[in-house]
């Protein structure tokens, strides 16, 4: 196995560090985004959870396997210092050839018309690895954001960068574990976690919506720990 | 393409359903609302959030917060979709009297920094009116609104001419006598004919250009009318509405205005057709209530009452013209009971005075309110004249009930002898509530501070009323201790969610519109009046006779009077609603009843009283 399969295995990912990932494979790409993503660090895992720089993420998707279906809209917000800044939001439909399926179209309401006036996927990629630059990534059920940033990555760049990744699903989960008490998987919903933390009801399955949804369950669910030891990112991190 | 602005949608939503935001184009929305930023704030925390220290409005999406003073006073308490002004900038805070703000739940909130606000602000001064914090401001801007609305709402302005005039029009050929005029106008009813040369109209005559262009000026009567009549003739077409109608009489000193339909006299509008219709059915009912013959004929035009204050407050009129009006009628029910009991029982044995009490006094009355009253009688009188006096109190007041002005609770009517007293009796009263005052007794007898005379001899309460003034001008000590009672009434903080916050911190279902907004002003007023010796009983009149004397500035009478017309206003129109579903009226306010807008202008009012309640308190 060469080092490049290695590096380009999902398997062996989270055996490295992000930042030896990062530094490894700044140094074999080209300048462009990756690049210009790649040469700024990642925040340090003793990064005091108020100061770790965050972006809320989230992706409407034609279905759940990245590498058959499609990315359709993505919608992004950045955390500065527990505080959402909406001047940051981005939301932005792509263009893809994929027909989409009426069982689909009722949950993320985007139509082929909507999709055929929206943008290229190396635009949408790029906007959004330049909003990530420096920055840990906010998920709620990492893995489809996870999957298909990655299956963007290599069918643009040929290479999987690194993504520093925090999931309030996980983080939900980490503490009814703790509990040992038996639970519906449905609580881990991100509908039934704003319930829980008596946040407003939100516009589901809309990426920008979702996104802030995402984070202001974040603020929630950190703001909870924040009286004991100081937590750092490498405590929530995934 | 972006597809932001239905991205942002439910925020928009959100922020939109916030005076005053609710005032902001969509686009202009859209731009506030990706300047926003989200802090969650947990339980027990301190605004601002830590780290932020510029100036920012916050907006509660979820939660609730405490604002309190220095001494830990809770000021104001907010729920979801109130603002939080408190760190505006530091002049806000101060005048308002927040020292801290903290939350009570868990709370999502959003802000924004002043600087978007006040840029914003410079192109929509709806919005850097809201936020000036001059509550006092805010709610002339609002009552000066409702005042033009209410213009352009009244009938006047939505009726056409065609519902007033009068037709055929009275008509006279030019070559006609003066003299022959006269006759006709005597013979028809008329004093307006307009002056026609076969059926071409060249002229109007009116019985005043016969006084002042005939007979004062020696002309002889058997001239031609056309000798007298005006010739540039000032019509109006019958597409016009009203109020024009009334305008143009106004412009040119004129009574009657000829209505053209097509070019071609169709009638003739008065201006007491027009003025007549305004207050329609108080003056009607007066009238009626004046000719009826029975206590049972009283009875049903009782029943009209409510009808009328519906009538009233769907035209707009303010708590004022109503207020007015009904107490007018309770007065002519009144007047017409006593002339009654004056038929059964013969001419009073000497002199008197009916008078009435509180409300009706000061001429602030609704559809059936308590009847309070008393009798005033001429020193002559003899112990025996008490029996005839005591048969008209009966009378009047059993009479009053049948109409449904329910007897006094507290017994303040002219059936206790102790309220139907020879004047030398009450001007002992006066003398002993005003010279030794103590506050229990005041509370009870404040009421006889607002007096009018309804029938008889006005000067009896005049003359008692005129020593009581110089003497409570004098006592500082009888108006600290009436301020004292008077102050007891506070008006609430303002509201919390669907709430009514009480300065204790505690929450009430609905706002007890009377003693907790209307009261206080009608208090604040009597004590400018007493101490400041203005003889005026109705509110607005002493408010406004005290503007600028030492106990008001001329300033704090304008706000306090549109306080005093805002919370009238809720009144009446809360009134009229339950009237329309068939209820009794009652002063009870569900804050779910009012809008956000008004429930900020109710807080405004609030702060107007409580402010100038304060400066009473500073006095003593």
């Amino acid at each position: 196995m060469t080092s490049a399969m290695i590096a380009n295995n999902p398997l062996f990912n989270w055996l490295l560090g992000y930042e030896t990932k990062r530094k490894k494979l700044l140094k074999r790409v080209p300048d462009g985004a990756l690049k210009d993503f790649l040469s700024v660090p990642f925040p340090d895992l003793k990064t005091p959870i108020q100061q770790i720089p965050i972006l809320s993420v989230d992706f409407e998707t034609t279905g759940l396997d990245a590498k058959q279906d499609k990315l359709l809209s993505v919608g992004f917000v950045e955390i500065d210092h527990q505080q959402i800044k909406l001047n940051s939001c981005y939301h932005q439909i792509i263009k893809t050839k994929a027909q989409l399926e009426e069982s689909n179209v009722i949950i993320h309401h985007i139509t082929d018309e909507q999709k055929d006036r929206g943008e290229k996927l190396r635009i949408v990629v790029e906007a959004l690895l330049k909003a990530l630059t420096g920055k840990v990534m906010l998920v709620h059920f990492a893995r489809i954001e996870k999957q298909f940033l990655q299956q963007a990555c290599f069918e643009l760049y040929g290479v999987i960068p690194p993504f520093p990744m925090i999931d309030t699903l996980v983080l939900a989960k980490r503490k009814l574990d703790k509990r040992d008490v038996a639970y519906d998987p449905s609580e881990l919903r991100l509908s039934s976690l704003r319930h829980k933390y008596k946040l407003p009801e939100h516009h589901a399955h809309n990426a920008l919506n979702d996104a802030i949804a995402t984070a202001e369950l974040y603020l929630a669910q950190t703001s909870k720990q924040r009286k004991k030891q100081q937590i750092t990112l490498k405590d929530i991190l995934l | 393409m972006s597809t932001m602005d239905t991205e942002l949608s439910e925020i928009s939503a959100f922020i939109q359903s916030i005076p005053p935001f609710d005032s902001l184009p969509k686009q202009v929305l859209a731009q506030l609302v990706r300047e926003l930023t989200i802090n969650y704030v947990r339980k027990n925390e301190l605004l601002p959030p830590q780290g932020i220290n510029e100036p920012r409005l916050y907006i509660l999406r979820k939660g609730a917060i405490s604002c309190l003073s220095n001494d830990s006073e809770l000021i104001a308490r907010l729920g979801e979709g109130d603002l939080c002004t408190a760190f505006c900038n530091k002049d806000i805070a101060q005048q308002d009297g927040i020292s801290q703000v903290k939350t009570d739940e868990d709370s999502l909130v959003y802000s924004v920094s002043i600087d978007v606000l006040s840029d914003i602000g410079e192109k929509f001064p709806s919005i850097s009116d809201f936020f000036s914090n001059d509550s006092a401001q805010r709610l002339k801007t609002k009552m000066s609104k409702v005042n033009e609305e209410a213009i352009m709402a009244s009938t006047l302005m939505n009726t056409s001419v065609s519902n007033f005039y009068q037709s055929p029009v009275a008509t006279i050929d030019c070559n006609k006598t003066i003299q022959q005029a006269a006759i006709q106008m005597t013979e028809q009813g008329y004093s307006c004919l307009v002056v026609v040369d076969g059926t071409n109209p060249v002229g109007i005559v009116t019985d005043k250009d016969i006084r002042r262009r005939c007979v004062a000026q020696g002309l002889a009567t058997n001239q031609p009318i056309s000798q007298i009549m005006t010739v540039d003739m000032c019509t109006i077409d019958i597409k016009n509405n009203a109020y024009d109608a009334l305008m143009t009489m106004t412009a040119k000193h004129i009574h009657h205005l000829p209505v053209t339909k097509y070019g071609n006299l169709a009638g003739m509008v008065s201006v007491t057709d027009l003025i007549n219709n305004e207050g329609h059915n108080a003056i009607n009912l007066s009238s009626i209530i004046h000719k009826a013959n029975s206590l049972n004929e009283l009875k049903q035009i009782s029943d009209l009452l409510p009808k009328l204050q519906i009538r009233l407050a769907k035209l707009g009129s303010s708590a004022d013209h109503v207020g007015k009006s009904i107490s007018a009628i309770t007065m002519a029910f009144t007047k017409r009971l006593i002339e009654m009991a004056e038929n059964k029982f013969g001419q009073a044995p000497v002199p008197y005075a009916w008078l009435a009490a509180g409300s009706q006094a000061r001429q602030e009355q609704l559809a059936h309110s308590d009847q309070d009253n008393a009798i005033i009688i001429c020193d002559s009188m003899k112990p025996y004249d008490d029996a005839w006096f005591e048969n008209l109190a009966n009378f009047v007041c059993d009479g009053l009930a049948e109409c449904g002005f329910i007897y006094c609770p507290g017994d303040i009517m002219a059936t206790n002898p102790k309220w139907r007293q020879p004047r030398k009796v009450w001007q002992k009263y006066f003398t002993d509530w005003v010279e030794t005052p103590s506050p229990k007794a005041l509370l009870n007898s404040s009421v006889f501070f607002d007096l009018d005379t309804i029938y008889g001899d006005k000067a009896l309460l005049e003359d008692v009323r005129d020593k009581m003034l110089n003497s409570t001008k004098q006592s500082t000590l009888f108006i600290a201790h009436l301020s004292k009672n008077a102050l007891g009434l506070r008006p609430p903080l303002g509201f919390f969610r669907d709430f009514v916050l009480r300065p204790n911190g505690k929450h009430k279902a609905t706002l007890d519109l009377k003693h907790n907004g209307i009261a206080p002003v009608v208090d604040l007023a009597r004590i400018y009046a007493l101490a400041e010796g203005i003889s005026a009983v109705n509110t607005i009149e002493r408010i406004q006779q005290a503007a600028g004397t030492r106990s008001l500035t001329k300033a704090s009478a304008e706000n306090l009077i549109d306080a005093y017309e805002f919370l009238g206003m809720l009144r009446v129109e809360h009134q009229a609603k339950k009237l329309m579903r068939g209820e009794a009226p009652d002063n009870f306010l569900s804050p779910k009843e009012i809008s956000k807008l008004e429930r900020e202008h109710l807080k405004d009012a609030f702060k107007v009283i409580k402010t100038l309640q304060d400066a009473r308190q500073s006095n003593f």
